[in-house]
């Protein structure tokens, strides 16, 4: 571990309404890589926003190679040498990999781009980080993996003495995280500092010298990473301990009614011949891998996605669900995983969302009965402790965690039985998490039924009463919690993989 | 940007837009007195009536995200076939202005089937029912130009609706109010019915409105529908106001109710948009083509002018958004 | 490209039909769109057998209807065909154009061609020549026209028609023309569609430099104000200060019935104004609409400002009837297209010909029904 190359003291952000961050100091080194880590809002990215010049910072100094700085965009913070890796990638898919990584620097022969050159260029960079990639491809035929390794080598050739690693591993496969590991420690041999956002706690121990926690805004702290155990980290980060402990065995009764059967469920090649049942108060959850083909399933069951054979009864009897029209009919509620594009209206207000399923029980003739509206979303604002000054708030303006709350109001107000909640806490911090699973309890406690799917296996353990597990678009397993444990779960979602 | 803040019970935009007028209204005054009088307020309303209707129903396709180019052909169009049914085929003028608004809500109908079922792109699908009604209206009527029945003639009453003038001859623009009673019902629809709220939700998020049990595809025709229906009813109000309707114009008619629209806060990328803001927008133009030439501003300045009028009154909003 | 071709064979093929259908034609008001094809009746002796395609401005007033009923006339007596076509609107100056190449490259005996902009047509007028197609420019000439490309011009002299209107106008107002000083103008208005159209720059002008010369010729001096063209093409005109006579010059940003409306309305509110003259059929409906508001017009100089107007149309036929209009200048485009077409097959015969000018015609509530005015008087 080497000098200090970068401090951050004293940063002070806000914006109207949010104290983003509050005095936090930030100090990283010469070939290490220093894990950034904290729960969601804790003001990670916000510090990186105004490392680089995205935010402005109201006060605090940064000092980068023993001068005082302020970038004003992140064209000048490259140009020092500090590159952000986002998450999302970047990439133009239409363009090829060595266009991309010298796109707004092309090389020039007179007027002309100098493609040669480029590929030329492309090919050094790839040789000296061991990548085995055709600069002359184009971007879209590469694997996610192979575009981030693409996104790294950018930020390398930049010539960055600081990269910033903001959660780079959420799409990639074990394989390509190692081969990204690799990467990673090759530039700490060539004294390049790093900073790495991310979640996942295996990977900080593996990859990080040092851990700086955040949470909610202020610094908490700096560990040494192999002196550190994973609880130490988490409790720096919650403030708290939290117990996620498992359910030992289902809560619903052995003779509890099916309200809902799916026999025979096709639908692509992420759907094939799936069935199941689900039982009244269950939370029935739906374990695999990225790509599995849950979604896929449960889009097919609500009727978004046209599906190609398959019956559904609704409490015995057969239904036709050909649109989601016909699912909400039937009672069927689906909470999408990306509520943004698919759950709420971001630029209606709270009560607009929360009755956006059940018009028609809002109308007073042919007009909105505004007051009721507003009366109806009040309560659930109210019953799902949905933090919102007036339900007049447009949801933009909301959490995440509180977006999915209105969501959840929605489909309550529409007095679903069954709801498919599609991973449920996703982006949302491990406090709204806690509420959103008491909620979910609550429900079923009332007699809702949920299919709940998720990534999370602490989440399908803690939540579920039934498991039932998919791989490459069918279903692998069934299982009942009592029997579920996080090895067979992981047997049963990789059994289809060679 | 927490919540829309209000000014007099108007929303911020709203409120500019009147402003917009009210500086516009000065400026013109000061810089000409024939302008300050009441036959030009009475020129400003008659060329505002069949603007207004058009942008009322056109800012529903762009709030849904989209757009509805056969606005200003069609108007032409169906004033056309209208008359031609009055003047050559010796129908009551009644008979002549209900199939104006029949023809209205036919093409809105195509228009809806094409967006909302087809999923055409709005402007590729609208572009095209622009060239047909351009086409249609002279096709069924032999290429002529059209005059409909004036208003000293018995047969040319109709024209009262709009303007009115008394046994000793003062006008009386009337027309204003009845854009005004559909203006406050246009406003209703879209903020107290159904049809306007899933009209917003479309715009907005279409996915999102899909997935949660609303008829998508209902509504969004809907949109195209109530276009036609204003665009039919503006072929009336182009009906009653023009001395004769030249087959094969009305090509850039659309674009003043787009424009109108557009300067009242109607956001072409959808979701967002008043019907007040509209009336609000559509005044600007309607001053603007009244009021330039009487400053003396020859006709290229005229257009010059209106472009820039436009571009910052779009820009005021992009930078207070980004604020 | 490949589609609109496809479109123009459909309809051609389409009203063929239909004529042969019908049999006897009657005054066609059917054709699709804008494709008329006329049927030469074979009664008449000796029948020629030539083929014409005939280019007009557009369909969208009835001004050319009535040229292609002349056209339609000419070809029954002659024995001939021809084939009329036109843009949707005068502007549509590219699709005009196309038109024209499209109709080269079917090689008829001739061509005639109401240009939309005597410019862009040009490039055109060379391939015809090459092609060795003969072309006759009606309604408006092509002065640049490549040398022998244009056989003939069959036009309205526009400058005499606008002078026309002035000589008629001038006898009404002359009292009040008279009486003006320089401290008590007198205005007289004239609005024009466009300032770039060669016709209605002309006619334009003609009426300003007629009337400039009739107020001088009264012992007054006349400014010119408004449209920049107009102003600076004025000759004989002097400074506002120095005028007792204003002429004032609007034109409309577009050519739409309010535009033109609002420049009439802003020169008759003008206090000092004693007459306006609208150079076309959408400028002179202008003045009627903006009368409508103002209530001001008058034959009679004493009631109000006196009207002039130019072509015809249903409206300005009221007008005139009823007393808003003094009257109005007519051209004769049924003869127009009349002329062109017997042009176009003198050509074909190896005749010698040469351009035919064709005169405005003034009428009045008095004349109106005469027989050599009515035909031209279209509604």
């Amino acid at each position: 571990m080497g000098d200090i190359i970068l401090t951050m003291k004293d940063i002070d952000k806000s914006f109207p309404g949010v104290h983003a961050l509050d005095h936090v100091d930030l100090e990283v080194r010469k070939g290490e890589v220093l894990a950034l880590m904290g729960e969601n809002g804790a003001g990670k990215s916000t510090l990186m926003k105004v490392l680089t010049g995205i935010y402005k910072k109201d006060s605090g100094t940064i000092t980068y190679e023993g001068k005082e700085i302020e970038f004003k965009n992140t064209r000048e913070a490259q140009d020092a040498g500090i590159v952000i890796v986002h998450q999302e990638l970047n990439m133009l898919g239409h363009l090829t990999v060595a266009q991309n990584l010298f796109i707004g620097r092309e090389f020039k022969k007179g007027i002309k781009i100098d493609d040669k050159k480029m590929n030329e260029e492309a090919k050094k960079l790839f040789d000296r980080l061991h990548v085995d990639i055709n600069p002359k491809e184009k971007m879209s035929n590469l694997t996610v993996g192979k575009q981030q390794m693409c996104e790294i080598a950018k930020a390398v050739s930049f010539d960055a003495k600081v990269i910033i690693f903001d959660e780079p591993s959420a799409a990639l496969t074990e394989s390509e995280i190692e081969e990204m590991f690799k990467i990673i420690r090759d530039l700490r041999e060539k004294d390049i500092a790093m900073v790495y956002i991310s979640h996942r706690m295996d990977e900080i121990k593996v990859i990080t010298d040092r851990v700086t926690v955040m949470r909610d805004g202020t610094y908490v702290g700096t560990l040494i990473t192999k002196d550190s155990t994973k609880e130490d980290i988490i409790n720096m980060m919650v403030g708290r301990v939290i117990y996620e402990e498992p359910k030992t065995e289902s809560a619903v009764p052995e003779d509890a009614p099916v309200v809902l059967k799916v026999e025979h469920l096709n639908a692509g090649k992420m759907v094939q011949d799936v069935s199941f049942e689900l039982h009244k108060g269950e939370i029935l959850g739906f374990s695999g891998l990225m790509g599995a083909g849950r979604t896929e399933t449960a889009r097919a069951l609500f009727g978004a996605d046209p599906k190609e054979s398959g019956d559904i009864y609704i409490n015995g009897e057969k239904v036709t669900i050909n649109n989601p029209q016909d699912a909400v009919r039937c009672g069927i509620g689906y909470l999408s995983e990306d509520r943004k594009r698919y759950g709420i209206v971001v630029q209606k207000s709270v009560a607009e969302n929360t009755t956006m399923a059940s018009m028609k029980d809002f109308m007073s003739g042919i007009f909105i009965n505004k007051k009721k509206e507003k009366e109806v979303s009040e309560q659930y604002v109210e019953a799902l402790a949905t933090k919102t000054p007036d339900v007049d708030q447009l949801v933009v303006n909301l959490s995440g965690g509180n977006q999915q709350k209105v969501v959840i109001a929605k489909w309550l107000t529409r007095d679903c039985e069954i709801l498919i909640f599609d991973e449920p806490t996703r982006g949302i911090d491990v406090g709204a998490k806690n509420e959103i699973y008491k909620l979910m309890n609550k429900l079923v406690a009332e007699g809702k039924s949920i299919i709940m799917i998720s990534s999370e296996m602490t989440e399908i353990l803690r939540m579920s009463d039934r498991v039932v597990v998919m791989c490459e678009g069918k279903k692998t397993g069934e299982l009942d919690i009592s029997e579920a444990k996080q090895e067979t779960i992981m047997n049963l979602a990789t059994r289809e993989i060679e | 940007m927490t919540k829309n803040k209000k000014f007099l019970g108007l929303k911020g935009r709203e409120a500019m837009v009147l402003g917009i007028n009210i500086a516009m209204i000065i400026l013109f005054s000061v810089l000409s007195p024939t302008f300050r009088s009441y036959p030009t307020v009475i020129s400003v309303l008659d060329i505002s009536y069949y603007i207004t209707l058009m942008a009322l129903g056109v800012t529903f396709p762009l709030i849904t995200g989209g757009v509805d180019l056969s606005i200003g052909t069609g108007l032409v169009s169906y004033a056309l076939i209208g008359g031609y049914l009055v003047v050559h085929k010796g129908m009551p003028v009644g008979v002549g202005l209900l199939a104006c608004v029949l023809m209205g809500i036919l093409i809105g109908i195509l228009n809806g089937v094409l967006v909302a079922i087809m999923d055409l792109p709005p402007f590729l699908a609208t572009l095209c029912t622009c060239m047909i009604t351009r086409g249609l209206g002279p096709a069924l009527c032999g290429g002529m130009g059209i005059s409909w029945p004036s208003a000293m003639s018995d047969q040319g009453a109709f024209r009262s609706l709009f303007k009115l003038t008394t046994a000793d001859g003062t006008i009386v623009p009337i027309g204003i109010v009845s854009v005004i009673i559909l203006v406050i019902i246009m406003s209703f629809v879209l903020d107290h019915t159904r049809v306007g709220r899933y009209i917003i939700a479309i715009g907005s998020n279409k996915e999102a409105t899909r997935l949660a049990g609303v008829n998508v595809k209902f509504y969004h025709m809907m949109a195209y529908v109530i276009c036609g229906l204003f665009a039919g009813l503006a072929g009336v109000a182009y009906a009653a106001y023009v001395a004769t309707i030249y087959p094969g114009s009305g090509a850039g008619f659309e674009l003043d109710a787009i424009g109108g629209a557009i300067v009242g806060g109607v956001s072409t990328s959808g979701g967002v948009g008043t019907i007040l803001g509209t009336f609000f927008g559509v005044f600007v133009i309607c001053l603007m083509k009244v009021g330039l030439p009487f400053i003396g501003l020859q006709a290229n300045w005229q257009q010059i002018f209106t472009g820039i009028v436009l571009i910052a009154a779009v820009l005021i909003d992009l930078v207070k958004k980004k604020k | 490209m490949k589609k609109k071709l496809v479109a123009v064979l459909l309809s051609t093929a389409m009203v063929f039909s239909l004529a042969a259908c019908g049999g006897k034609e009657e005054k066609t008001t059917d054709e699709g769109a804008t494709t008329e094809k006329t049927e030469a009746t074979d009664e008449g002796g000796d029948s020629k057998d030539y083929h014409f395609e005939v280019i007009v401005k557009s369909f969208q007033s009835t001004y050319w209807q009535a040229a292609v009923q002349g056209i339609e006339k000419a070809c029954g007596e002659l024995g001939v065909t021809a084939e009329s076509n036109g843009p949707a609107t005068e502007s549509d100056i590219a699709d005009q154009v196309q038109m024209l190449d499209n109709v080269i490259e079917k090689k008829p005996d001739g061509i005639g061609l109401a240009a939309c902009d005597t410019q862009s047509v040009e490039k055109s007028l060379q391939a015809a020549l090459d092609a060795g197609i003969p072309v006759v420019c009606f309604d408006t000439g092509v002065d640049n026209a490549p040398e022998g490309s244009v056989y003939a011009t069959v036009a309205t002299d526009n400058a005499q028609a606008g002078a026309v209107a002035a000589e008629n106008m001038f006898p009404v107002i002359e009292e009040k023309i008279k009486a003006a000083t320089t401290d008590a103008k007198v205005r007289i208005g004239e609005v024009n569609q466009d300032a770039t159209a060669q016709n209605i720059q002309q006619r334009g002008q003609g009426f300003i430099d007629k009337m400039i010369e009739l107020c001088t010729g009264a012992g007054k001096k006349v400014a010119v104000v408004g449209n920049e063209f107009y102003v600076n093409a004025a000759e004989g005109k002097v400074d506002e200060a120095e005028a007792e006579i204003i002429i004032e010059v609007g034109v409309p940003a577009q050519t739409t019935p309010d535009l033109a409306a609002t420049e009439a309305q802003k020169i008759m509110s003008k206090e000092d104004t004693i007459a306006i003259f609208g150079s076309n059929q959408v400028t002179a409906e202008g003045l009627i609409q903006a009368n409508n508001t103002l209530n001001k017009l008058s034959a009679d100089p004493e009631k109000g400002i006196v009207g002039v107007g130019f072509d015809a149309g249903t409206p300005q036929k009221e007008a005139i009837k009823n007393g808003q209009f003094l009257g109005s200048v007519t051209q004769s485009p049924l003869m127009m297209g009349y002329e062109c077409i017997y042009t176009l097959t003198d050509i074909c015969d190896g005749k010698d010909v040469e351009d035919i000018p064709m005169n405005g015609y003034w009428y009045n509530a008095d004349n109106m029904e005469a027989d050599d005015i009515a035909p031209n008087l279209y509604d």
